[in-house]
């Protein structure tokens, strides 16, 4: 399969382009926080509740709050149907990704509770787990969690001995490597970090200054939702 | 859009850089070498120090809070109050007024009767207890209650309680205002369901400037609507 | 989870019950309004999200050739999933569905179904495949009601829906042969004052739900009490009556009467 033609990618993008983007703050009634993206082909609901009490009891941390991740994909967002439930890639991805937020999270300030936070793909369209972060992440500042900063996640990859931003399907499926990174942009802290296929170590580092790259602009994008949200209301 | 509804504080997400002086750090930021950024989603309140007040979030009580509970459990010697909150509260047998039996417990106040409390202790893993206020139990069996987020509840009260006042002036109703945001109002059906509308519009607009001429305005208009119909 | 309802709450809703009102302000036989977009997720056949007020749900629909059950070789297959994750509601939680999640399921399963909403006899393949029709309903935001609005979903999903002949060798796409329409509408009784389209707080406080799920002509195709509550025959006659005239209603805004196309 060919890639690049005339330094462009199958889908007309530049190597360091992003798909477009798009955030919605509070899309959700019931949930404490929350926020639906589509990114892509991507279309995900992020939902958080909490802090609010453990159950099963047992789980409960008597100094501080604890963190639950669920990633979960609709059994219609894949060209073959799925079967409801989790595998081991959902199961996966939400250790991963519960673990790409976690560090941004005071959990000092809630002991004895949990935040639970529900990322379903309703639509898959590569770049899944990033994706859901940045929706998740949106979320949380939403339903008022304290945090740090806010985490935002891309993919970046190889196809054609060409380095990448954010893969679509085909990239992903049938390019070199694939590399999804999430971090802090202020404090340029890595949260999440893996990688499958082959790189050079100089391709490594270009791919991962091109993840930071992804990561700014995603971040802006997050934080401009943010704040569209209370200045839509103001145009009532 | 009018002029008077615009933000009147800067919007903040967590991270955001509030100021380069640490000594300006105040609730809802946090200082990292030396400089004061936002813990929260909100509105950022610069003046001697900077703090960020929330757009959201959970209720965490402190002691001498005033709260509007719900019984949702009685075990042997406690009621088990949901306070609006992550966590729930207790109130002691013993903190009832008068000397009781466990038996007895139910008929006071039983599960789903909402009354007024006092936070008497929160400990540090947020074990709370409660009181009656004031030394005298109110369960409230009339009227209506309805939840806005805590963090709006400096706003439905009011400068100095201008917001109440306003809204005690203008209806025949009683209204109090738990700090977790559940409300309690008691008057004339008319007068309640009006009484909740301003409030849900209170909570909405929260975040905007000249809400108390607003609320004024519609008061007057609903008010006057409510007499032409009779 | 605690579903505990405040007292003066409960009170409130059965004093307005009295005065043949809603805390919303809508009429008892008034729906919260209605909003149906189709086709928002291109890696199904055909997809809906129905929105019920704020109730939320999004019905994927995935057409696929297989085997078809050994006693009945020249029909098509229906299987009906719901989800009820936990990211709609604080009291759902991870994991298989539980009864709630497969009531529902079964009660839109039947509504397709027993409507004849679909040709099953139309889903043979040239290859004694038969055609399987996966109707999975993904409830987003549960504030009353998921009954009517998953049912609703289902129908605007598989009429949406087109089978994917091209993509495994059958010739060109073609719609699903759709004959029925089947509308659910759900009523509680709250004192004797029968209110369709119970709110989040309605359907908690009511002891039953009764669901009537009738086609273009107005006939019955399925029905599912459902709470410890009881229903008096005549309460039954006429929820019965309302839901079915409520149907038509409904499908006349959404569907202009018809589904043909």
């Amino acid at each position: 399969m060919e890639f690049m033609k005339n330094g462009k990618r199958i889908d007309n993008r530049l190597p360091n382009e992003l798909r477009p983007i798009k955030f919605e703050v509070g899309a959700l009634e019931r949930a404490d926080g929350s926020c639906y993206v589509e990114h892509g082909g991507n279309k995900i609901m992020a939902a958080v509740y909490g802090p609010r009490a453990v159950h099963p009891r047992h789980l409960q941390q008597a100094n501080r709050a604890i963190i639950r991740y669920r990633y979960n994909m609709a059994s219609f967002s894949v060209e073959e149907r799925r079967r409801p439930g989790p595998d081991r890639r959902s199961i996966e991805i939400s250790k991963v990704s519960r673990e790409a937020i976690d560090p941004v999270i005071i959990k000092e300030f809630y002991p004895r509770s949990t935040i639970d936070i529900f990322v379903e793909i309703l639509q898959a369209d590569a770049g899944t787990r990033s994706a859901g972060i940045n929706a998740a992440s949106v979320a949380l500042a939403d339903a008022g969690v304290p945090m740090r900063g806010l985490i935002s996640s891309c993919a970046v990859g190889k196809v054609d001995d060409t380095v990448v931003l954010d893969l679509v399907k085909e990239e992903d499926n049938y390019g070199q490597a694939d590399m999804p990174v999430a971090m802090d942009v202020r404090t340029g802290e890595v949260t999440l970090l893996q990688m499958d296929g082959h790189l050079t170590l100089d391709e490594f580092e270009q791919a991962l200054e091109l993840g930071k790259i992804g990561c700014a602009s995603i971040a802006k994008m997050q934080r401009e939702a943010l704040i569209q949200k209370y200045r839509g209301e103001e145009d009532e | 859009m009018k002029k008077q509804e615009k933000v009147d504080k800067t919007i903040v997400v967590p991270g955001d850089l509030l100021s380069e002086d640490a000594a300006k750090a105040a609730e809802g930021t946090y200082v990292e070498n030396g400089k004061v950024y936002s813990l929260i989603y909100g509105l950022a309140d610069e003046r001697e120090k900077v703090r960020v007040i929330p757009l959201s979030g959970k209720y965490l009580p402190a002691t001498g809070d005033v709260v509007v509970g719900m019984v949702s459990d009685i075990s042997f010697s406690n009621w088990k109050v949901d306070i609006n909150s992550p966590y729930e509260a207790l109130m002691h047998i013993s903190e009832y007024p008068r000397r009781i039996e466990s038996s007895e417990m139910a008929k006071i106040m039983g599960v789903g009767d909402l009354a007024i409390f006092k936070v008497v202790d929160v400990d540090p893993s947020m074990k709370i207890e409660l009181a009656p206020r004031e030394g005298q139990l109110r369960v409230l069996r009339s009227g209506r209650v309805v939840e806005v987020s805590y963090t709006k509840v400096p706003r439905v009260i009011g400068r100095a309680g201008s917001m109440i006042s306003l809204l005690k002036s203008k209806l025949d109703v009683n209204i109090f205002v738990g700090k977790n945001g559940r409300i309690w109002i008691n008057g004339k059906v008319e007068d309640e369901d009006l009484a909740v509308k301003v409030i849900k519009r209170i909570e909405q607009e929260a975040h905007t400037s000249g809400l108390t001429d607003r609320i004024t305005k519609l008061l007057e208009e609903e008010k006057h609507g409510v007499h032409e119909k009779r | 989870m605690n579903d505990v309802i405040a007292e003066i709450k409960r009170d409130y809703i059965y004093e307005l019950a009295k005065r043949s009102e809603r805390a919303d302000g809508r009429a008892l036989d008034e729906y919260r309004p209605i909003q149906v977009e189709v086709g928002l997720i291109g890696k199904a056949e055909g997809s809906a999200r129905v929105k019920i007020g704020n109730t939320q749900v999004l019905v994927g629909v995935k057409v696929q050739p297989g085997e078809p059950f050994p006693d009945a070789p020249d029909t098509g297959v229906i299987i009906t999933n719901v989800e009820l994750v936990p990211l709609a509601s604080p009291s759902f939680e991870p994991g298989p569905p539980d009864e709630n999640a497969i009531e529902l399921a079964r009660v839109v399963d039947r509504g397709v179904r027993e409507s004849g909403a679909i040709d099953l006899s139309q889903l043979t393949l040239p290859d004694g495949k038969v055609w399987l029709i996966f109707i999975d309903v993904h409830v987003l935001d549960h504030d009353g009601n998921l009954m009517d609005a998953a049912a609703l979903g289902a129908l605007a999903a598989l009429v949406n829906a087109k089978k994917p002949c091209e993509r495994y060798g059958y010739g060109p796409d073609a719609p699903l042969p759709i004959k029925e329409s089947p509308v659910a509408v759900t009523a509680v009784d709250l004192d004797g004052e029968i209110m369709l389209d119970p709110s989040l707080d309605e359907e908690t406080i009511a002891s039953s739900k009764l669901t009537v799920i009738s086609g273009l002509q107005g006939a019955l195709a399925g029905m599912q009490k459902s709470g410890t509550g009881t229903l008096s025959v005549e309460e039954i006659a006429r929820i019965v009556k309302l839901a079915s005239s409520k149907a038509m209603q409904i499908r006349d805004d959404l569907f202009g009467g018809s589904t043909d196309g």
